[in-house]
């Protein structure tokens, strides 16, 4: 089982994201690179047609296999109600002749995508891992080498974090606290449930910019009169010497 | 990993397969100094497909196993051996297996038995059951060379290792003997190095003998 939330944003918009999330996260990113291959099953194969994902790490030193399986997401008034999906999944390491035993059980390729960027993995209260990238697509089955983006000048950001049905909803309340620090530059939602790019992201990321960007800062949200607002370090500093009533996150 | 050599037995014709067999196997091994370290146990699944239409049941391969080995508690093997396919993956490739629906497991087998020291060996003999029954439908014996791991290296000592065990296990007279079986590892992607994937290919082809001698026995 897992939560997730997916968002968009401009990869003019990336760097600053990259730094929030540096400053969010406190660990190194960890560059992304991975060939994800959807297989689905034949025609007469199966009570059902299935589907399955081969992802394959290619930044390893020897490239590394996963197989997932993604299941339906959670349905109803208990659902709705929480801004995450929650899904089942299934995920294996496996060798490298994945990809043939497969095709040799019936399953074919549907689509095959490759995913560059960086992705940060920590633990605030679930282990959540964050991933920024440019999808790309194949012209030639395979053919890496010569992937294109799916849609130049835009990103995907994914949120996802291991879950059990004993503990979904802490994980579900973790991973949208993260989302409302990520606000001001990407709204992050269920998947297939896009509301597309937030019009203040260049403003926020100017801000996240304004100090050189080169080490991470820290980006501070206050909660005010239970509303969020966005401010720069300067600000913030100005904002503590003046009202001690304001609760300070400091990620 | 220690190179392993997995053998079955392959009773004369006429004759049946039997705990009895096995029993007199365990002594054997206790009678040229193997001593008891406990039980073992590996599992192993016949998958079929489910299909909604049974006229292309050809398209789909007809042995496709899976076997988890004792040595390896959080690993699972899949076999396709008629495409010289061998698969490594985490246990829980079964629950994706599971929530696919495309395959079932149709038949289950243990194989199970005691295992024994024995100098620089490691001896597994146990019997092969289908999961819900006593029925002993073979034997097999593990022998194991702990020092090495290259397949090469380790052929002579294996070889001089089963002349022994054949001349003490002649001497119960019975009614056949433990038969290694040679392959090429290399059609599988499998080199020199020993590893599991080796062990999952070998039970593969060891069923696959097994079944061949039940079937002529039938035949």
């Amino acid at each position: 089982m897992e939560c997730v939330v997916q968002g968009i944003i401009e990869t003019q918009h990336v760097e600053a994201l990259e730094i929030l999330l540096q400053g969010l996260c406190g660990v190194q990113r960890e560059r992304l690179r991975v060939h994800e291959l959807c297989l689905k099953s034949g025609p007469s194969l199966g009570v059902v047609s299935s589907e399955v994902r081969l992802l394959c790490d290619l930044d390893q030193p020897e490239p590394t296999w996963t197989v997932k399986h993604v299941g339906g997401a959670m349905r109803g008034p208990g659902a709705d109600q929480i801004s995450v999906m929650v899904r089942t999944m299934v995920e294996s390491k496996v060798s490298k002749n994945a990809l043939r035993m497969f095709n040799a059980l019936g399953y074919k390729l549907d689509h095959e995508l490759l995913k560059v960027g960086f992705a940060f993995h920590f633990q605030r209260t679930a282990n959540i891992s964050v991933s920024v990238s440019s999808v790309n697509k194949m012209l030639k089955v395979h053919a890496i080498d010569e992937a294109v983006p799916v849609t130049p000048g835009m990103q995907i950001v994914d949120v996802t974090a291991p879950a059990t049905p004993a503990n979904y909803s802490e994980v579900s309340a973790a991973v949208s606290s993260l989302c409302e620090f990520l606000a001001p530059l990407v709204h992050l939602s269920k998947p297939f449930n896009s509301t597309g790019v937030v019009p203040t992201a260049a403003a926020a990321a100017a801000s996240l910019m304004s100090d050189g960007g080169v080490t991470a800062t820290f980006f501070f949200t206050f909660i005010r009169n239970n509303r969020i607002h966005p401010y720069t370090q300067q600000q913030i500093e100005t904002e503590l010497c003046q009202r001690t009533s304001i609760r300070g996150y400091l990620v | 990993m220690p190179v392993k050599w997995v053998l079955h037995w392959q009773p004369n014709q006429g004759s049946t397969v039997s705990s009895q067999i096995l029993n007199e196997a365990t002594q054997c091994v206790e009678s040229i100094n193997g001593v008891k370290e406990g039980r073992w146990k590996a599992t192993l699944n016949y998958y079929k497909p489910l299909l909604r239409d049974q006229t292309n049941q050809a398209e789909f391969p007809r042995d496709f196993l899976g076997i988890s080995l004792a040595d390896q508690p959080n690993k699972y093997y899949f076999i396709i051996r008629s495409q010289r396919i061998v698969v490594e993956a985490d246990s829980s490739i079964q629950l994706i297996m599971e929530r696919l629906q495309s395959y079932k497991s149709k038949v289950a087998l243990y194989f199970e038995g005691f295992q024994y020291q024995l100098g620089d060996f490691r001896l597994r003999v146990g019997k092969v059951v289908p999961t819900h029954s006593e029925n002993v439908r073979g034997i097999v014996m593990e022998v194991e060379y702990l020092p090495i791991s290259s397949m090469e290296k380790s052929r002579k000592v294996m070889e001089e290792f089963l002349e022994i065990w054949h001349e003490a296990l002649s001497k119960r007279s019975l009614p056949g003997k433990f038969v290694n079986i040679d392959l090429n590892f290399g059609e599988f992607g499998l080199g020199d190095n020993y590893t599991p994937q080796h062990t999952a290919v070998r039970y593969a082809l060891v069923m696959a003998h097994m079944i061949a001698t039940v079937q002529a026995v039938r035949g």
